[in-house]
């Protein structure tokens, strides 16, 4: 069995989610590609927007005739990303 | 020049500069893994980081003892300054060796007995290494109870020795379990540092193993320098 994700690592997942489909996300995916609950998702979005690691857009789609939102990572975010790639890296290179 | 350790002449000095090139590095690392403790809270990394300090202070002692030894202007002044204290038959080199090659053994046998804790993991597929280790110090120790009256100066490095040959061991294992380019790395770093301390065992019979051992441990340390920047630079 895999073990619990850090809060770091769940913030980690949410954002690289997010900069894997190009910077911007629909909550929904969001949700499955991170694996977290709805209302975890909500939780740890609400932080990651006071932290200004992303955005919330709204978006108006012409095919459904509403708008819809889409999470968009931040210059903040993608340099969380960076950071913390460095930090596994030192932490595997250490053996920590 | 004042001879305390058997230093050859020539290399007087050399090995401070060594010595500061490895605290620098030391601190690096240190700070580094403050920061990361600073941001996710795991003790880990504030150990790790300590265990770095204590190298930093350990190298510090060592080059500051051995600059005062060195230069003459600077061993008279603290001569005079501890004059008053010790008494008129002041011994600088028992005043060295019981006071700051006392701190410099205290802080680097910590460090590396932290950092041999730090990566020391039990994992089910190693387990075998893992009782190894457990079993070869426990007797290092019982070895070292018995020779430890006979021994003074060698007794540091060959603790040093066993500690980092176990951290050796312990990055080896993360090697296996890893097969990562920077932990291999860090395993031959400390396997470099380890080599050092083997020279400086055996010290008192060859005068030029002072130079092969601090040179190893100066690669060690780069060693350690360059794996730690290409984790930075990613």
């Amino acid at each position: 069995m895999a073990a619990r994700r850090s809060r770091l690592e769940l913030i980690y997942d949410i954002l690289f989610s997010v900069q894997n489909k190009g910077g911007k996300i629909k909550p929904t995916h969001l949700m499955y590609k991170s694996n977290l609950s709805h209302k975890l998702l909500n939780q740890y979005l609400e932080e990651l927007l006071q932290k200004e690691l992303v955005v919330v857009e709204e978006e108006f789609s012409k095919k459904k005739q509403k708008s819809t939102r889409t999470v968009v990572i931040t210059e903040k975010g993608l340099g969380f990303l960076a950071e913390f790639r460095r930090m596994r890296e030192f932490t595997d290179a250490f053996g920590l | 020049m004042f001879r305390l350790f058997f230093t050859p002449e020539w290399f007087n000095g050399w090995d401070i500069v060594f010595n500061v090139v490895s605290l620098l590095i030391a601190f690096l690392i240190a700070g580094y893994s403050w920061r990361i403790y600073r941001i996710n809270k795991d003790t880990k990394y504030a150990y790790f980081s300590l265990a770095f300090i204590l190298v930093f202070v350990g190298l510090i002692f060592k080059s500051f003892t051995s600059g005062v030894l060195y230069f003459f202007p600077v061993r008279e002044v603290v001569a005079d300054v501890l004059r008053p204290v010790a008494g008129q038959s002041l011994q600088l080199s028992e005043l060295f060796y019981r006071g700051a090659f006392f701190i410099q053994m205290m802080a680097m046998l910590s460090a590396w007995l932290l950092i041999f804790f730090i990566s020391q993991k039990s994992r089910a597929r190693l387990k075998r290494f893992y009782e190894v280790s457990q079993i070869g110090l426990f007797i290092y120790l019982v070895l070292l109870i018995s020779i430890v009256s006979n021994f003074q100066y060698s007794v540091f490095y060959l603790t040093s020795t066993v500690l980092l040959g176990l951290i050796v061991l312990n990055y080896y294992k993360n090697y296996l379990n890893s097969q990562n380019k920077n932990t291999k790395r860090i395993m031959y770093a400390f396997m470099l540092i380890l080599t050092g301390n083997v020279f400086f065992v055996f010290v008192s019979f060859f005068q030029s193993f002072y130079v092969v051992g601090e040179l190893f441990i100066l690669i060690g340390f780069l060693l350690l320098l360059y794996t730690y920047n290409s984790v930075k630079r990613r």
